[in-house]
C-alpha cells in the first residue's frame, strides 16, 4: 500500500488564522511540525484585523491597539523583521468629560500623571503600585498552564511552586490583598485609592471593557487586573498601535509562521473536526476536502469548536451540556469613522497631542452602570460608554492617498447586547443605525461637531462581529471574562491545560487561558503544551 | 472593685449566648452583656403591638448548626421548630400557562401562581404545568445542590487560614477539603466551581427556562447582599441558603415556636444552664485596653467589668471604631476595617391582620398561605428592584419574602388574628439625597411595601391593624447591626472566608490579645447559624488549654 500524498498528512492542523492561532502555528513551524493553517475568511488576522471603510481610508476594524502583545512573542518570532512596527504615544488615555467638563488624562508616566491630579494624585500613585504588583503575579500565573487538578503531576508540582513563589513575592500584605481584591468589583477597588468620579469611571473602564458587566459587578477588579498582566501599562493601560493597524500585526505574525515552513491557507472554511475512538484526526472543509492530522487545534472559541465543529457523540452528554453552558454574552459594537478633518474636543485646548491615545469616554462609575443596565433588559445603551481612537494621527499610512486632513476614528461601544428583546438589529429604525447615531451624539457631547466630519460610517453589532468573525455570541473575548471562566476553569474545569475534550484537540483562542485581548498568551501556551504531547507520544 | 470574670461576651444576640454557653460549659466564669431589655440582637420576638408577637427582624430558621443545638441540648431548653411548607409565587394576570382549574374545570382564580413543597412529587407535577423541561431538570437539580451542600458544610466549621503565613498547620484542614473535592466528579466540581464565582441567575438558568422560577430560586441568592441576582458571586449565597436544608435536623425551612427570640432564649437558657451569667440593659461604652491586651470594659453606666478574655459577637466596625478609643489599634488594621463593606440592602414591615388576605391566583385560606410567599413574578422585577438599589432608593416593586407564623404558631396573635412578616429588599441604608432621611421615607417604604403585596392580594389593606416598618436606619439602630446589615457585613466574595472580616485576620483572634471576635462579621457569615460563636469559643477554650 502506498504512503498519504506527502502535502495529504499534517503533525497539526489549526483551526482559524486569528492571532493566537498564528502564534501557535509559527511555534509549532518553528519545532519543525508540519503545520497547516485555514481560515474561513479571504485574510488572516481574525479580530486584528485592517479594512478598507472607504477609497484610501483604512481602519482596525475591530481590535485597535496592540500593546497587550507579549514582548516574548515579539522577540522569538523576531515580528520587527517581519514587517511589525509599532507607535507608542505618550498619552495613554484621554478621558473629556461630557459637556465641557474638563478631561483626566493618564500618561505613560505615573508621575506626570499624578502632577495633575491634586488631592487625588497620591492615591493615583498607590493604585498604580498595586496595579503593577498584582499583575505581575497574574503575569506568571498566565504564562503557567493551569494545574491538573485531578491528578498533580510533576510538572504541575513545579509550576506550582513557582506560582507559589510568586505568591509569596507579592509579600504579607500583597498576597493576603490579591485574594480580598481578585472577586471585588472595580467600582469598590478604584473607590479605595481615588475620590474624583471622572477619575474613577476611566481607570474602571479596563475592567468592564468586552464584558458584559457594569462596574459593580464583582470579578472586574481581577479583568482590570488581567489587563494590566505582562505589560508597563499600570493603572493606564497600554496604548499602542501597529502601523498599518491590528491586521499589520496579523500580517507579521503569517509571515514569520510562513517563515518557519507554515502553510496558511485563506478562504478554506472548516465544516467540522473529525474523530476515530475518542481522538481527533482532522478536519473537513466545507468543500469536503479531508484534511488528516496528528492533532487539530482550534483557534475558534471553545463553544463553537465543541458545539459546532466536533461530534456531540465524540464529546458526551455531559461536556456537550457544558460546553453549551459557556458563556459569551456579547455587549460591545464597533463604530468606524471617517472623518473629513480632525474633530475639535475643547477639552483638548487645542493640543492635538492628547488625541493620539485612547480617548475614553466614562463619566463616571454611575453613568457606566446605567449603560451596562440597559443590556439586562434586552436594550442598547443610549448614552453608551466608549474607547475611541484616531490611529490616523500616529499612522497617517491609514488615509494615504485620501483628501487631506482626512483621519480615521474607530470606537469600542458599550453596551449593545447581542439579543434585542424587541426587534432586531438589521430593522431599519432602533437597530444598527440608532445605535450608531447614539454613539455619534455622545461623541458630540465632548467634540461637538463631530457629526458634520463624518463622511462613511461602519457600525458592527454583536451579531456582525458572529457573522464576520465566528465570535459565538459576538463576544470579543470568546467567553466571557468572568470569574466563572478564569485561570483552570477557562473555559471549562478539567479542560483549561489547551486540551479539549477529546484526545488531540486543542484550544489555541482567546477562550483559554489566560484569556481574550491581542495577547498571543493563549496561543503561544498552547504551542508549548501541544509540542510536549507530539513529542511525547509518536 | 470591679467584677471578675474569666469571659466577657459583650452582645447577647444568639451568636453571644452560643459563645457565652460553650465558654461556660468549658468551665469559663463567663457573663454575657446586651444593651437592650430583650436577648436575641437580631433574634428576638417582640409585642409591638397588645397580643401580636413580632420576629421583629430574622423570621425564620433552617441554617442553626445541628451540633450546638445536639451539643447544648437546646430542645430541653425550650427549642422548638415548627416545619414551613413550600413557596408560593403568585405571578401577574396572563403571564401563566395553563391557568390551574378546580375538579370542574373551572379556572380556580384569575392569574396563576407557582407552588413548591417540600413533597417533590407534587412540586414536580406543578412544574410541569410550566415546563416538562423544567420539572425534569428539577429531578436532577435538588440531589446536585445537596450533593454541593454535603461537601461545602465542613467549611462551616474549619477556622479560615492566613494565606499569607508561612505555618503549613491551619492549612490542614483545606488538604482534607482538597482530598473530598478530588472525589467529586468533574461535572460536581465544575458545578461546584459556578457556585462560588456564578451570579444566581446564571447558575440557575443553566437548568431552568420557567421565569417565576429562576426569579423565586435565584432570591435566596440576594438575600442580605448589595447584590442583585445577576450579580457574580449571589450563587454562593444562593448554596449558603441551601446548607440548612441537608442537616437532617430538621430538612427545610422552619419557624421557631414563640418566634425567632425562642431561639435566642432557649440558647439563653442553655447558657445559664452552664453557668453563665446574663445581663440585659448593660450596655458596653468601650472595651478596656492596655499593654495591647483587653483587660475588661466599661458600660455605659459607668460600671467597670474584668475579665482575662473579651469575646465581641457585635460587628467588627462597631468593636474596633465605636467600642475601643481611636488608635487603640495600629491604622493598618483599622483602615481594613473601616473597608469592611456593610451595605445594609434590606428592609422588615410587620403586619398585625384582622384576618388572613386573599390572594387572587388562589384566593381564600389554604396551605398555600402555611409557608412562605414570594413576591418575586419574574426575573426582570427582582432585577429592576436591585437596579433602584444601586442609585440609593428603595426599590419601587420590592422582593418581598412573606411568612405568617399564626398559620403554624397561633400563639403569636390574639385568637383569630394574624401576624404577617414581610422580608424586603431592597432597602439601601444609603437613600438618594433627595430622597431625604429614612426618618422621612419610612412609611413611603411601607407603602411601597402594601401595596406590591396588595398587586396579588388586593384585599390586604383592608385586612391591617397595625404595621411595624424596620429600616436599614431602624435595624442599625435597634439590633445594633452596622448600616442594618443582616449579616454583620456583606456575604460577598471579598469578605468571605480568610478574608473574613480583614485578611489576615479570620481566625477569631484580633491584633489586640485577649480580645477576640465571635459574631456574624467572622466566618462563615450571618443567618441564625451559630457556628461563629461556637468556634469562637471553641478557640478561645483551646487557647486556654481547656476541653470544651
Amino acid at each position: 500500500m502506498s504512503g498519504p500524498r506527502p502535502d495529504a498528512y499534517w503533525d497539526a492542523a489549526i483551526v482559524g488564522a486569528g492571532h493566537n492561532a498564528l502564534v501557535t502555528a509559527a511555534y509549532l513551524a518553528k519545532a519543525g511540525l508540519r503545520t497547516v493553517v485555514l481560515e474561513r475568511r479571504e485574510r488572516v488576522g481574525g479580530a486584528a484585523d485592517t479594512t478598507q471603510l472607504a477609497k484610501n481610508i483604512r481602519v482596525p476594524t475591530l481590535a485597535h491597539t496592540v500593546g497587550r502583545l507579549r514582548p516574548s512573542i515579539q522577540k522569538e518570532l523576531e515580528l520587527r523583521r517581519h514587517g511589525l512596527s509599532l507607535v507608542a504615544p505618550e498619552v495613554r488615555v484621554f478621558a473629556p468629560q461630557p459637556g465641557g467638563g474638563g478631561a483626566v488624562t493618564l500618561w505613560a508616566n505615573a508621575t506626570r500623571t499624578a502632577g495633575a491630579l491634586g488631592a487625588d494624585g497620591d492615591g493615583y500613585l498607590q493604585f498604580d503600585r498595586r496595579v503593577r504588583l498584582l499583575g505581575r503575579f497574574l503575569d506568571e500565573l498566565g504564562r503557567s498552564t493551569p494545574p491538573d487538578i485531578k491528578s498533580p503531576g510533576l510538572v504541575d508540582a513545579l509550576a506550582g511552586l513557582r506560582l507559589g513563589a510568586a505568591f509569596k513575592g507579592l509579600g504579607r500584605d500583597g498576597s493576603r490583598t490579591i485574594l480580598r481584591v481578585l472577586p471585588m468589583a472595580i467600582a469598590d477597588l478604584v473607590a479605595e485609592s481615588v475620590e474624583d468620579d471622572a477619575l474613577r469611571g476611566v481607570l474602571a473602564w479596563r475592567g468592564v471593557r468586552f464584558g458584559a458587566v457594569g462596574p459593580w459587578s464583582a470579578g472586574t477588579a481581577a479583568m482590570l487586573l488581567l489587563d494590566a498582566a505582562g505589560n508597563a501599562g499600570g493603572a493606564a493601560g497600554e496604548t499602542v498601535f501597529a502601523r498599518g493597524g491590528a491586521g499589520a500585526l496579523s500580517e507579521a505574525l503569517a509571515a514569520a509562521a510562513r517563515a518557519a515552513g507554515a502553510t496558511i491557507r485563506t478562504s478554506a472554511p472548516v465544516a467540522r473536526i473529525t474523530t476515530r475512538d475518542g481522538r481527533a484526526t482532522g478536519v473537513v472543509l466545507e468543500d469536503g476536502e479531508e484534511i488528516q492530522a496528528r492533532a487539530v487545534v482550534s483557534g475558534a472559541d471553545p463553544k463553537r469548536t465543541l458545539v459546532d465543529l466536533v461530534d456531540p457523540v465524540a464529546i458526551g452528554p455531559s461536556l456537550g451540556w457544558r460546553a453549551s453552558n459557556i458563556r459569551t454574552p456579547g455587549v460591545v459594537a464597533k463604530v468606524n469613522l471617517a472623518l473629513k478633518k480632525l474633530p475639535t474636543f475643547p477639552a483638548a485646548a487645542g493640543d492635538e497631542s492628547l488625541l493620539r491615545g485612547r480617548i475614553v469616554v466614562a463619566p463616571g462609575i454611575d453613568p457606566m452602570e446605567r449603560a451596562f443596565d440597559a443590556t439586562k433588559y434586552g436594550r442598547f445603551s443610549d448614552q453608551p460608554i466608549l474607547e475611541a481612537t484616531i490611529p490616523s494621527l500616529a499612522d497617517p499610512s491609514l488615509v494615504e492617498g485620501a483628501r487631506a486632513g482626512t483621519h480615521v476614528m474607530s470606537v469600542i461601544a458599550q453596551y449593545a447586547p447581542y439579543w434585542l428583546r424587541d426587534g432586531s438589529w438589521d430593522e431599519a429604525t432602533g437597530g444598527r443605525e440608532a445605535f450608531g447615531d447614539a454613539v455619534v451624539a455622545v461623541l458630540e457631547s465632548v467634540a461637538p461637531g463631530i457629526g458634520k466630519l463624518v463622511s462613511h460610517r461602519q457600525v458592527l453589532t454583536p451579531p456582525d462581529l458572529e457573522r464576520e468573525y465566528g465570535l459565538t455570541g459576538g463576544h470579543p473575548l470568546h467567553a466571557e471574562a468572568g470569574l466563572d471562566q478564569f485561570f483552570v476553569w477557562r473555559p471549562l474545569l478539567g479542560h483549561a491545560r489547551y486540551r479539549l475534550g477529546l484526545e488531540r484537540l486543542y484550544l489555541c483562542g482567546s477562550g483559554a487561558h489566560p484569556g481574550g485581548g491581542v495577547t498571543g498568551g493563549p496561543g503561544q501556551n498552547a504551542a508549548r503544551e501541544i509540542m510536549r504531547d507530539l513529542r511525547r507520544r509518536g | 472593685m470591679p467584677q471578675r470574670y474569666d469571659a466577657i461576651v459583650i452582645g447577647g444576640g444568639h451568636n453571644g449566648l452560643v459563645s457565652a454557653a460553650y465558654l461556660a460549659r468549658g468551665g469559663l466564669k463567663t457573663v454575657v452583656l446586651e444593651r437592650r431589655h430583650v436577648l436575641g440582637g437580631a433574634a428576638v420576638t417582640e409585642e409591638v403591638f397588645p397580643g401580636f408577637r413580632f420576629s421583629v427582624f430574622s423570621y425564620v430558621v433552617s441554617l442553626l448548626r445541628p451540633e450546638i443545638i445536639r451539643e447544648l441540648d437546646l430542645p430541653r431548653h425550650g427549642l422548638d421548630i415548627l416545619p414551613l411548607d413550600g413557596t408560593f409565587t403568585p405571578v401577574y394576570e396572563g403571564t401563566g400557562r395553563t391557568p390551574p382549574k378546580d375538579g370542574n374545570g373551572n379556572p380556580i382564580g384569575t392569574g396563576d401562581y407557582l407552588w413548591r413543597v417540600n413533597d417533590h412529587g407534587r412540586t414536580v407535577r406543578e412544574l410541569r404545568r410550566w415546563s416538562r423541561l423544567d420539572a425534569e431538570a428539577y429531578e436532577e437539580y435538588g440531589p446536585l445542590m445537596v450533593d454541593m451542600a454535603r461537601f461545602i458544610k465542613p467549611i462551616l466549621g474549619i477556622v479560615p487560614p492566613d494565606p499569607a503565613s508561612i505555618d503549613p498547620r491551619p492549612l490542614l484542614p483545606l488538604g482534607g477539603l482538597l482530598r473530598s473535592f478530588q472525589k467529586l466528579t468533574e461535572r460536581q466540581q465544575a458545578v461546584f466551581v459556578q457556585l462560588m464565582t456564578m451570579s444566581a441567575y446564571d447558575f440557575l438558568t443553566q437548568w431552568f427556562e420557567t421565569d417565576p422560577l429562576v426569579a423565586t430560586m435565584s432570591a435566596s441568592g440576594i438575600i442580605g447582599t448589595y447584590q442583585g441576582i445577576k450579580s457574580p458571586g449571589t450563587a454562593y449565597v444562593l448554596l449558603h441558603h441551601y446548607m440548612g436544608e441537608i442537616d437532617g435536623a430538621f430538612r427545610a425551612w422552619g419557624i421557631p415556636k414563640g418566634g425567632t427570640g425562642g431561639i435566642s432564649n432557649a440558647i439563653g437558657d442553655a447558657a445559664r444552664a452552664n453557668g453563665a451569667e446574663i445581663r440585659t440593659e448593660a450596655p458596653v461604652a468601650t472595651i478596656r485596653v492596655a499593654g495591647g491586651r483587653a483587660s475588661g470594659v466599661v458600660l455605659e453606666s459607668g460600671e467597670e467589668l474584668e475579665a482575662d478574655t473579651v469575646i465581641s459577637t457585635v460587628d467588627v466596625r462597631r468593636t474596633f471604631l465605636d467600642l475601643m478609643e481611636p488608635g487603640t489599634v495600629d491604622p493598618e488594621f483599622e483602615a481594613e476595617v473601616r473597608r469592611f463593606k456593610f451595605r445594609g440592602s434590606s428592609g422588615k414591615v410587620n403586619l398585625a391582620l384582622d384576618a388572613l388576605p386573599s390572594f387572587t391566583a388562589l384566593p381564600g385560606e389554604g396551605e398555600h398561605l402555611r409557608g412562605a410567599i414570594s413576591i418575586s413574578p419574574t426575573v426582570d422585577d427582582m432585577e429592576r428592584a436591585y437596579d433602584d438599589a444601586k442609585y440609593n432608593r428603595f426599590s419601587v416593586k420590592p422582593y418581598i419574602d412573606i411568612v405568617i407564623p399564626t398559620l403554624v404558631d397561633p400563639s403569636m396573635a390574639p385568637p383569630g388574628k394574624h401576624v404577617m412578616s414581610c422580608f424586603v429588599q431592597y432597602a439601601p441604608y444609603k437613600l438618594d439625597p433627595s430622597l431625604g432621611t429614612w426618618d422621612e421615607q419610612r412609611e413611603a417604604f411601607g407603602d411601597a411595601v402594601v401595596n406590591r403585596i396588595a398587586e396579588f392580594a388586593p384585599d390586604l389593606p383592608s385586612k391591617i391593624l397595625h404595621r411595624q416598618v424596620m429600616t436599614p436606619l431602624d435595624i442599625e439602630r435597634t439590633a445594633g447591626l452596622s448600616e442594618g446589615n443582616i449579616f454583620q457585613g456583606e456575604l460577598s466574595l471579598e469578605q468571605l472566608f480568610f478574608s473574613r472580616p480583614v485578611p489576615g485576620w479570620a481566625r477569631f483572634r484580633t491584633p489586640i490579645r485577649d480580645l477576640w471576635l465571635g459574631g456574624s462579621s467572622t466566618h462563615p457569615g450571618g443567618g441564625i447559624m451559630g457556628a461563629n460563636g461556637r468556634i469562637a469559643a471553641l478557640e478561645v477554650l483551646r487557647s486556654k488549654r481547656r476541653r470544651p
